[in-house]
């Protein structure tokens, strides 16, 4: 019986993983400088695939997300700096083309409402458990 | 005390609610992003042409008039479609229409384009996709307005339908 869910428990596991090393870089995008394709890699998990559905382009197999995969190994290999390549991208496809929105004054409330709302939630709480003190001890 | 605490994540929640409605029932399409070179400059390239024996050089093609930018390819169904509407904008409007035949196949385009017509002033060709990306562009067809001072003003993703037509019209109208 353990050995059994031991089993199938592993057999999870093992898809899981497979599904975790899925990408679509192909082989010749591959730059031979081990540095360099780590750097681009890193690049491409930010880098939102346009045409698809909250992708990255190093997850996508879109024509357009293959020729931005390459354009920014070339852009590594000319020597620029990651942010000049972030740059580069986001003056031509604007803010949308990065997964993470950038902490600016338009988007504010996005990073910091989460916090704001946990925090009331914290005081409603407590508000509460005061009460229900209160009332216990009556 | 205890009530006025208890609102408050009540009245949050209904202002939320009333965002999503309203983002909801605005006329507007998520997925179509603004261009991020909208007021800018067009940016500038060199490549080669489909029927004149002569360089395409961005600096001496864009100024002096409004001017549309147009990427299509053969292999683009939607771009045919919309042939037709491109075709009225250079005979019937009078405009100059820049075409940049993406990813394509020189010869194929040049059937496609004795075919159905050539609205196009010239034909530069972006054989590997690097003009598209200076653009911004992430699919085709997509259509740019570009001001008698170099400048875009307005961008369109997909086909050209007969509504847009006539809206594109109307910006034209308004920026001449």
């Amino acid at each position: 019986m353990f050995k059994n869910i031991l089993k199938i428990i592993i057999s999870i596991l093992l898809v899981q993983i497979s599904l975790i090393n899925s990408n679509a870089v192909e082989p010749d995008e591959i730059l031979n400088n081990q540095k360099y394709e780590i750097r681009a890699r890193e690049i491409s998990k930010n880098i939102r695939c346009m045409v698809c559905q909250n992708q990255s382009i190093d997850d996508s197999s879109s024509s357009i997300a293959r020729d931005l995969r390459i354009l920014i190994r070339s852009k590594i290999e000319e020597g620029n700096e990651d942010k000049e390549i972030y740059k580069f991208l986001t003056k031509r496809y604007g803010d949308f083309i990065l997964l993470k929105p950038p902490l600016k004054t338009n988007t504010i409330a996005l990073w910091f409402l989460p916090f704001v709302f946990l925090l009331v939630g914290i005081l409603v709480i407590l508000n509460h458990n005061k009460k229900s003190n209160k009332f216990i001890k009556k | 005390m205890k009530n006025q605490f208890l609102k408050l994540p009540i009245i949050i929640f209904f202002i939320i609610l009333f965002i999503f409605f309203y983002l909801l029932i605005i006329d507007r399409n998520p997925s179509k992003v603004p261009s991020a070179l909208l007021n800018k400059s067009v940016p500038s390239f060199n490549a080669e042409t489909l029927f004149k024996n002569k360089k395409f050089s961005s600096s001496e093609e864009f100024g002096g008039q409004v001017i549309l930018v147009n990427f299509f390819a053969t292999w683009c169904k939607p771009c045919r479609n919309e042939h037709v509407f491109i075709k009225r904008f250079a005979e019937d409007q009078n405009i100059k229409v820049i075409g940049i035949n993406y990813k394509d196949d020189a010869e194929k385009a040049i059937e496609w384009l004795k075919k159905l017509g050539n609205p196009y002033s010239s034909v530069a060709i972006d054989k590997n996709g690097k003009i598209a990306i200076d653009w911004g562009v992430y699919g085709i067809p997509e259509t740019f307005i570009v001001n008698s001072k170099g400048k875009i003003k307005y961008r369109h993703v997909g086909a050209i339908t007969a509504k847009r037509y006539k809206k594109i019209n109307q910006i034209i109208k308004e920026i001449e």
